[in-house]
């Protein structure tokens, strides 16, 4: 039993990463119609942008000032790549085939991860040990870190903040508008444009807290885990139901969950391949998502 | 249909083909051999992406599991390579046909996710040497080279003819495709499956036939491309390389031919020119893709059907 909550805390700590990402995929396709192929780039850029402001501020603050500094500038850098990618990749097709929108994306993807090997190499960085304090809590015998509760906690306030920001605030408002009817949307007097760019920023800075939480938890950062993590949190967005926000959150949970319980009691060599599994089965049985809705096609 | 000048061009690519390899040295006819292995998979690919209008993200199995079933035929059971071959294309259309039959009514994204996720497995699945007879991460190595009677096409150039014979048989397969009902077909249920399917299309037959003759083409290029090699890895079929088919097909021109040779011309041997600048490559590449679809949306060659007087097509 004690494996099992185990295994528990570790997927919904997993689990909390990917939703953290999942939900830059979901609330850009919701709005976009896109699938961002980008983003798990951009979460693996955010994880070394963090481990340089890390390299240079570590000493010079306390710990507590580091951590919190290393988000704050991480997640405004990230956000500003995310409305470069939008205004560079993804404005000027706007009006294109759905399909060139794609191909623009993995150019973006290429340009992002070749550009971290450039700069940083092709080996594995590591991030400092020290960094959180690795504390541990024993609690009836499953241990908890630190950085678990960390991650736990920011990752559970920012979902509460972002449900609120979409459900109550004018721009979320906005926001769903636009994803069911952009048309409908700009002619009821919705600044579309400005729309985007929220979306984009948001989901950014959320990878962004995703990336550092990855640098932070796994340690070991390299310049092509943007795929791997990106292409976990997708799934994770489509088995809640793309495009729907609270989906991407559960998604994020189930997958991270999924995970842990098929590394620790499988085997984690097949851990890649029974995640694809799951989704097919999800596809299969229920093509929308477990959240999603299925929309009547339009004729 | 082939008017006087498209046989005239095809016939001049096809000429220059043949003599190219008189000109180029060894590295170069391996590259020009893996050029044409990669046409005949992206025209294949784009017979389910271009012309049926199907997001398959997932190509590379179907490439793979021909080149597999060659290797493991015979490195594992000593059969001769010709006679793998039927196994090389059928294997791979019963696989298309069973993996696509379940998803095939799904809309486009979430096709292309179910596709990404049969690929990845496919690939794990090679990796963890499923049955003891794949070879695990490293593949399979010394496969024999392809014996025909007693000749024994082992050399650099009669892989590359061998390549070039195959190229062919794929165009004259997708000329047939085009002038016959299910091109037609085809063409109907991309642009517009509902009306296609009042018409009295069975667009869940054609999307299946689609499928299986991509399948089919894709498979045969595996045989050639592991005799090129004469081994075969789990890195060659990876979900990066149905990436690279999928971007072929669209930076090209889906469904034109001269387009998806270009495409293929763009994204494998371009890249190849450049070594000497190794990583940095990729990254103009990156740039490269964004301007192409930013400028032609359509592709590089967009496909040209018939004229419609304009205002018919406006909206």
């Amino acid at each position: 039993m004690e494996i099992f909550f185990q295994q528990l805390v570790n997927g919904l700590t997993i689990g909390s990463i990917y939703a953290l990402v999942a939900l830059g995929y979901t609330m850009v396709y919701g709005v976009l119609k896109l699938i961002n192929f980008a983003h798990g780039d951009l979460v693996a850029l955010s994880a070394y942008i963090g481990l340089v402001i890390i390299m240079q501020l570590m000493g010079a603050l306390s710990p507590t000032i580091l951590i919190i500094a290393t988000f704050i500038i991480t997640i405004i850098i990230t956000a500003i790549g995310g409305v470069v990618l939008e205004r560079a990749a993804y404005k000027p097709l706007r009006k294109a085939p759905r399909l060139s929108a794609v191909v623009s994306a993995l150019g973006a993807s290429m340009i992002i991860e070749n550009g971290i090997m450039l700069i940083w190499g092709p080996m594995p960085r590591i991030f400092p040990a020290s960094v959180v304090p690795n504390t541990n809590y024993n609690i009836h015998g499953v241990y908890i870190s630190l950085m678990q509760v960390l991650v736990l906690i920011i990752s559970f306030i920012l979902m509460v903040a972002l449900y609120l920001f979409v459900n109550r605030t004018k721009l979320g408002t906005a926001m769903r508008a636009c994803a069911i009817d952009q048309d409908a949307a700009r002619l009821m007097g919705i600044n579309v444009d400005k729309v985007i760019v929220t979306t984009f920023v948001i989901g950014s800075a959320l990878g962004a807290v995703g990336g550092l939480f990855i640098g932070m938890y796994y340690r070991g950062i390299y310049f092509n885990m943007g795929w791997i993590y990106g292409l976990n949190a997708f799934v994770a967005a489509i088995i809640g139901g793309i495009g729907n926000i609270p989906g991407a959150m559960l998604g994020g949970m189930l997958l991270g969950i999924f995970n842990a319980f098929i590394a620790g009691y499988v085997s984690s060599s097949w851990s890649l391949a029974l995640t694809y599994v799951l989704l097919i089965v999800i596809m299969i049985f229920r093509p929308t998502g477990i959240l999603g809705e299925r929309v009547a096609e339009k004729v | 249909m082939m008017n006087t000048k498209n046989v005239l061009y095809y016939g001049i690519f096809l000429a220059s083909l043949i003599i190219l390899p008189f000109f180029l040295n060894s590295d170069w006819v391996s590259v020009m051999t893996t050029f044409l292995i990669y046409s005949v998979v992206s025209l294949s690919q784009d017979i389910v992406l271009g012309r049926a209008g199907m997001f398959d993200m997932g190509h590379a199995i179907f490439f793979g599991l021909g080149a597999y079933s060659t290797a493991i035929l015979n490195m594992v059971y000593g059969w001769p390579i010709l006679a793998t071959v039927p196994v090389a294309i059928i294997l791979p259309i019963i696989a298309s046909v069973l993996l696509a039959a379940p998803i095939i009514h799904l809309r486009g994204d979430y096709l292309l996710v179910t596709t990404i996720g049969f690929n990845i497995v496919f690939t794990q699945a090679l990796k963890n040497n499923v049955f003891g007879i794949t070879g695990g991460p490293n593949g399979i190595f010394g496969v024999e080279p392809l014996k025909i009677f007693n000749f024994s096409l082992s050399s650099q150039m009669s892989i590359y003819y061998l390549a070039f014979f195959i190229l062919l048989l794929t165009l004259i397969t997708i000329h047939n495709l085009e002038t016959s009902k299910p091109g037609r077909a085809l063409h109907y249920l991309n642009l517009d499956s509902l009306a296609s399917e009042c018409i009295g299309i069975n667009t869940r037959f054609y999307r299946l036939y689609a499928f299986a003759l991509s399948a089919a083409l894709a498979g045969l290029a595996g045989v050639v491309f592991t005799l090129q090699f004469s081994a075969v890895s789990p890195g060659a079929f990876n979900f990066i390389q149905s990436v690279l088919f999928f971007t072929i097909v669209l930076v090209g021109g889906p469904s034109s031919i001269p387009g998806v040779l270009l495409g293929t011309f763009f994204m494998f041997v371009v890249p190849e020119m450049f070594r000497q600048f190794a990583e940095a490559r990729y990254l103009v590449f990156g740039v490269a893709m964004i301007l192409i679809m930013i400028w032609r949306p359509k592709g590089i060659w967009p496909v040209k059907f018939g004229k419609i007087p304009s205002y018919l097509t406006k909206e």
